[in-house]
């Protein structure tokens, strides 16, 4: 009874368009006040308290801000030169550099579809060039662009573990491998067509441009590096890791890429100065406009933009946690679980299930809504049943990724039928092949739980646990 | 005129929130790091102050349509269907606020009675978690702004965030700075 009357309330607030917030807050409120005795006031307090009593949360706000201050033209083209400059010369190497290019990016940006965006407006263009045809481009970038949840850090990950109260930084070690092994499948995938549509490769242009490529590269960079670095080596949480990542990103797009901000367009080095009066003049003029940063147009558009989307997760994720203690008080998870384990259901099948109901809200729904009304749900269930949190908390990043190439809320979809200018079936038709590749791909996830399991196990042994 | 300032306000104190949340959290890295010192008070301070941000803050995102929801089923309705489910969302929202602010009324009032204060700050909880109340009463006003406008004016939906959009804009520049 409670349960039908909370997903009732849920689904028809969301089908008159009420924000998704609103829609768990107003269900599971009126929910307590119908079927248990809590008082509103306790409610009121839960609601605050479940913004202000976790610490990990804040690492979204600082993830947001430190991704829209990267998420520029300059670092997507700094990173495709160096990328080129890597795998350009193997067979079907400028597709596997924007594979690469899309990792790299994906990773510093966190958002996938701003990641095909970035990187598809550029590679589609280039791919077409060296003679693959466009639909091939369109394709490989769709894809690969979905990695961005994949690979750490990821704002999706961090809701999950908000929503489960799994470890962030074991989500964040378990999900890297699994995105390096997606990469490296699209890229043989690539070979092989490369190799019977017999496309040329390009010349290999030394490691003097692989350094200095990866040198102008290292901005963007450097931010996996200090957040991948600081998690794994267990000297920083991943809030912690996350706040130097913003502040450091401020300063590379400010002072050192200069591609945003009061000091645009203002050369490292002009032409024919000495190296002396440059680092004096770079330096004065860093300290002088440190303070004109307060009022530049482009800071406070990136810092509005990322505050209006770290509102709009944290508040979603309060509401959901309101509707996190409905589930747990009604006990609705467990009653599920019981039911699973009368119907004899082995592991393997529930998670067949878990696939195929990801799946399907993945069409409608945007991931991070998913996750917070899915994970409360399957989280019990999956533990009694043997299977790890963070196994399933992969599991259900795949599925999200997939449901990014899905009609009809497929947002990478729209963003490549934006950049090339086809029509949506063009772009389907495009991603279809690769959409099957991470149909494999999810199975292999779903099915060895070592590929998420090994690198949080390893790191765990390295510190002695 | 007087709207322009008020955005420009609410902005403003979105945005300091944030910068200073996000330069306490890294300052406490650096005194750990660089001088293995640390405050006692900044943990909960910027959980706090990330706390009023979204409270304070949700109704900004309502008035500039960056939540995220679902209108693939409103959209299949006439303008006069979309209107009136509009309508109802609206209601349902005001409900969901109204019953949040009598709960924060009571919770506040008695916080006030019993005179608390914070476990790390010398502050009254009735104050720090006095936002629930200025932001849902932010957020109702905006919710009968837009029920009003749904009545007598030309919206016929929230507005939700669009990624796809947002993504494009930035592709477009991208296309307009050339390539490499």
């Amino acid at each position: 009874m409670t349960t039908i009357a909370l997903f009732i309330l849920l689904f028809g607030c969301m089908m008159l368009g009420v924000p998704i917030a609103l829609a768990l807050g107003l269900s599971s409120i009126a929910t307590i006040l119908m079927f248990s005795n809590d008082s509103l006031a306790s409610i009121a307090l839960k609601l605050f308290e479940s913004l202000s009593k976790h610490y990990t949360l804040l690492a979204i706000p600082f993830f947001i801000m430190s991704s829209a201050f990267l998420s520029t033209g300059g670092v997507a083209k700094r990173i495709i030169r160096f990328a080129t400059s890597v795998v350009g010369h193997i067979k079907g190497g400028v597709a596997m550099a924007s594979v690469m290019a899309c990792m790299i990016f994906a990773a510093v940006s966190g958002s996938s579809p701003a990641t095909v965006a970035a990187i598809g407006s550029i590679c589609i263009v280039g791919m077409n060039k060296v003679g693959y045809p466009q639909s091939f481009g369109a394709g490989v970038i769709t894809t690969a662009g979905t990695l961005g949840i994949l690979i750490p850090p990821s704002i999706v990950m961090l809701v999950y573990s908000a929503a489960t109260e799994v470890s962030a930084a074991r989500m964040f070690m378990a999900g890297f491998l699994p995105g390096l092994m997606m990469g490296f499948m699209l890229m043989i995938a690539i070979y092989v067509v490369a190799y019977i549509r017999k496309i040329p490769s390009q010349p290999w242009t030394g490691f003097k441009e692989v350094f200095l490529s990866g040198w102008s590269a290292l901005g963007g960079l450097m931010l996996i590096i200090i957040v991948l670095g600081s998690i794994y080596g267990g000297i920083a949480s991943p809030t912690e890791a996350a706040a130097v990542s913003a502040v450091y990103a401020f300063g590379i797009a400010i002072f050192g890429y200069r591609d945003i901000g009061p000091m645009r367009n203002q050369p490292w080095k002009k032409e024919g100065e000495g190296v002396a009066s440059m680092i004096v003049r770079n330096t004065y003029q860093i300290i002088l406009t440190l303070p004109k940063c307060v009022f530049d147009k482009d800071v406070n558009k990136v810092l509005v933009d990322a505050s209006k989307v770290s509102i709009m997760l944290l508040f979603i994720i309060a509401n959901a946690m309101l509707f996190a203690h409905v589930l747990t008080t009604e006990r609705i998870p467990h009653s599920l679980a019981s039911i699973i384990v009368e119907l004899g259901l082995s592991p393997w099948m529930f998670l067949i299930v878990v696939n195929l109901l990801l799946l399907a809200a993945g069409n409608f729904m945007e991931p991070s809504a998913i996750l917070l009304i899915m994970a409360p749900i399957l989280f019990p269930i999956a533990e009694q049943l043997g299977i790890d949190p963070i196994h399933l908390g992969i599991i259900m990043v795949v599925n999200m990724e997939i449901g990014m190439l899905t009609p009809p809320v497929g947002l990478n979809l729209f963003v490549t039928a934006g950049i090339t200018g086809k029509s949506m079936g063009w772009v389907i038709k495009a991603a279809l092949p690769w959409l099957l590749l991470m149909l494999v791909f999810l199975g292999l996830i779903t099915y060895i739980p070592q590929i998420s399991l090994f690198l949080p196990e390893f790191i765990d042994k390295l510190h002695g646990y | 005129m007087f709207f322009r300032i008020l955005n420009q306000i609410e902005e403003s104190i979105i945005c300091i929130l944030l910068v200073t949340t996000t330069l306490l959290v890294f300052m406490d890295v650096v005194m750990r790091f660089g001088f293995n010192a640390g405050f006692l008070w900044s943990q909960e301070l910027t959980l706090h102050m990330s706390a009023w941000m979204v409270l304070f803050g949700t109704s900004y995102c309502l008035k500039v349509g960056s939540h995220i929801g679902m209108d693939a089923f409103v959209k299949l309705f006439p303008l006069i269907g979309r209107k009136i489910l509009t309508g109802i969302g609206c209601v349902l929202g005001l409900i969901y606020c109204g019953l949040v602010l009598y709960g924060s009324w009571i919770y506040l009032s008695k916080m006030h009675k019993i005179g608390i204060h914070l476990e790390d700050l010398p502050i009254p909880t009735w104050v720090a978690h006095g936002m629930l109340l200025v932001g849902f009463s932010m957020l109702t006003i905006r919710l009968v702004i837009l029920f009003w406008s749904v009545i007598f004016g030309d919206t016929d939906g929230f507005r939700h965030a669009d990624e796809a959009k947002e993504s494009l804009e930035l592709a477009d520049k991208i296309k307009g700075e050339g390539t490499l």
